[in-house]
Formats: C-alpha cells, structure tokens, sequence
C-alpha cells in the first residue's frame, strides 16, 4: 500500500472503530482474567488482608497459564482465518 | 459511590447527625517500593534466613535464664568469686547451644514450610505438618530413624498447635 496516511473519513472511523474493539477486548480479557484467577486462588475466608506466598504463587501461574493459552489460541485463530 | 452512602446515611435520621456516614477509600494499587518489599519477603533464602536469626535470639535468652537456673555440682570447694565465674561460663555455654538449636529449628521449618507452600501454591495447615515434621526429623535424626519418626510427629503436631493458637490471636 503506497498511500499509509487516511486520507478519507471513512478509512479514519474504520480505524478508530477498530481501535475501540481492540480496546473492548483487552478490557474484557483483563476482566476474565482477574475474575478467573481470583476465584481459582484465594480463599473464600479472609484472614489477613494481604496475598500470602501460596496465593501469589498460584497468581503467577495462573496468568502465565491464561496469557499463553490466549496468545496460543490467538495464534490459531488468526492462522486458521488467513487463508479463507 | 461515596456520595450515595452519604444521601443514604442523612437519611436515616436527623437524629444521627453526629455520626460521620463511613468513608469509602479508593483503591489503591501497590507501589513499586509495596511490590519490591514483598518480593523480598517472599524470597524463601531471605524468609529462613530472618527466621534463623530471630530463633538465634530466642535462643540465646532461654539458655541465659535456664543456665542461670543450674546449681554447680561442687558446691563446697569453690569460693564466691570461682563460683561467679563458673555460674557465667555455665550460663554462656548454655545459651550458645541453645541458639545454634534454636536457629538452626527456625531455619530449617521456615524454609521446609517457604518451598513447600510455594510448590503447592496453597496456604493451608499441611504445609505446617509437613515443614514440623522436616524440622523434628533433622533434629532428632542422631537417634536413629525411629527417634526422627517420632520427633517429626510431636514437632509436627506442636508446630500445628502453634499456628492455630496464632491464628486465633492475630
């Protein structure tokens, strides 16, 4: 493509409405993510009011485990739709 | 949101006027100094290493009080100024052991307990046993494998005990 910059309104509004799903989606994996890992690794009863060492050791592996499965599944996604 | 506890603690009474409707703090994220401070913390080698030293001190003040409590055995022979000197070196040798038991205890439970809840990712009471029971074992491993068995089951189920009793109070 010779000509980078949007010239029309129309390219500019495409653009800006994808920046806004982009932005949509990041702010629902976070939300997911958080939600996810939050049930998944602390406790229902609070007994102090900071992460002790076993909840920020499951915290760790658990957002590894969710970034990687979303770039994974990210990946394939994107590789599967290429070529159609 | 604050301001909506505000409208609905006014309206609860007029009488209630003296009362302040309870502010809501805004969350507030960590800083980088918060962060860095519990990394360090929850560094298992920084963990045992503060527990040894603090069961050192503990330790050298219980063999200074238990050694003050020992009669020397020749009690006739010695006069005032021999028996102060053997009563010091009495209780300096005692609370120089009784450190090096007692650091060495802290050490061992704290980093048994810091490897094993980070392996488990799990804060619960078996990482207590586990880490009592690996504390009892090495101090009592001399004795033989039967003796170890016994102290990791009495030192685990001390340690268990301990951690309740804590638990309940702070």
């Amino acid at each position: 493509m010779a000509a980078n910059k949007p010239s029309s309104a129309l390219e500019k509004e495409q653009i800006f409405g994808m920046a806004e799903k982009e932005m949509e989606y990041r702010v629902e994996l976070f939300n997911k993510l958080t939600q996810t890992c939050f049930s998944k690794c602390v406790e229902n009863r609070y007994k102090e009011p900071e992460l002790n060492m076993g909840e920020n050791s499951c915290i760790d592996r658990c957002v590894s485990k969710y970034w990687q499965v979303t770039n994974l599944v990210g990946q394939l996604l994107g590789n599967n739709q290429g070529p159609m | 949101m604050s301001s909506q506890n505000k409208d609905s603690a006014s309206s609860t009474g007029s009488s209630q006027e003296q009362q302040k409707p309870p502010q809501i703090e805004p969350i507030r994220l960590p800083t980088v100094e918060e962060m860095r401070g519990q990394d360090i913390w929850n560094n298992c080698a920084v963990r045992s290493v503060v527990s040894g030293v603090m069961g050192g001190g503990l330790g050298l003040f219980m063999g200074l009080f238990l050694g003050a409590l020992d009669n020397p055995l020749m009690q006739e022979e010695m006069t005032g100024r021999q028996m102060f000197i053997y009563q010091a070196k009495q209780m300096g040798r005692r609370s120089w052991s009784s450190c090096k038991a007692f650091a060495l205890m802290g050490l061992v439970f704290s980093a048994a307990e810091c490897v094993v809840e980070k392996a488990r990712a799990k804060h619960d009471t078996t990482n207590t046993v586990v880490a009592g029971c690996v504390t009892g074992g090495t101090i009592s491993a001399r004795g033989g494998p039967k003796a170890a068995c016994a102290g990791c089951a009495g030192f685990a189920a001390f340690s268990v005990l301990i951690e309740k009793f804590l638990d309940r109070h702070a």
